[in-house]
């Protein structure tokens, strides 16, 4: 069976997007650090059944903690599924450097712009087309607890592609 | 001046100059890297975690780390 990853920073919204897809209703919570073991779950995705698996919040993948190796553990055991990366688009910088981390094993990655309503109210402005070709992965700006832009964001799984990270460094220079 | 991200006084912003090697991978995820802009919001007492606001994000960081932090806070 095909497997997606729900990967990104803590307190981003991982869980709110688990919930919506798979029906399974995982406790959320405003704090970092909520889940802390990976939940797994299943969604028809064009036909076909997948599975969709939260995985814990990490910064980065030099776990310092046991959630944050959960998660290390999880996406090197699960090495040829995609990862929808989730990323706080008010706190875009921090989110990508997992990004890029995650880019860097090589797995199919979409980038799920999450709390996108958010960006609103700070006054921050995301290019989501630049930033998806530069990444040369698909990009979404969602707003998670609405639902707003989901539909979109499953839409663009089938497009997950992986990049090269000498390829993103050419094309920011 | 440079000052220890652990001695700043509340409100002050400065340039993150040197982070201890053992630490610098451990951080840099969670956006506290060389040159980028900081500032020190909240500081609890007796050695506390330190509350600074960097990249548009509120990061708290332990006290032993925030002492192995050299920020540049201007003059």
């Amino acid at each position: 069976m095909k497997r997606i990853l729900l990967m990104g920073n803590p307190n981003v919204g991982k869980s709110v997007f688990f919930n919506r897809l798979t029906g399974v209703n995982v406790i959320t919570s405003n704090y970092a650090g909520t889940t802390v073991d990976y939940t797994k779950g299943y969604m028809c995705l064009e036909g076909e059944d997948v599975e969709l698996v939260d995985v814990p919040g990490t910064f980065s993948l030099e776990a310092k903690d046991k959630a944050e190796e959960v998660a290390v553990k999880m996406l090197d055991e699960y090495n040829d599924s995609v990862v929808i990366c989730v990323l706080d688009a008010s706190k875009i910088e921090r989110g990508l450097y997992l990004a890029l981390e995650i880019i860097e094993k090589g797995h199919p990655v979409v980038i799920a712009l999450n709390m996108w309503d958010d960006t609103m109210v700070k006054n921050i402005e995301v290019d989501v087309a630049k930033l998806a070709s530069i990444l040369g992965v698909p990009a979404v700006s969602t707003v998670a607890i609405t639902g707003e832009g989901l539909k979109e964001l499953v839409s663009s799984i089938g497009d997950a592609s992986s990049a090269t990270i000498e390829d993103i460094i050419g094309r920011v220079s | 001046m440079e000052k220890k991200l652990s001695e700043m006084d509340f409100d002050e912003e400065g340039t993150v100059k040197e982070i201890a090697e053992d630490f610098r991978v451990q951080i840099a995820g969670m956006g506290i890297r060389k040159g980028k802009k900081v500032k020190m919001t909240t500081r609890q007492p007796m050695n506390g975690p330190v509350v600074i606001e960097i990249g548009s994000a509120n990061t708290s960081v332990g006290y032993a780390l925030a002492d192995k932090v050299i920020v540049d806070v201007g003059d």
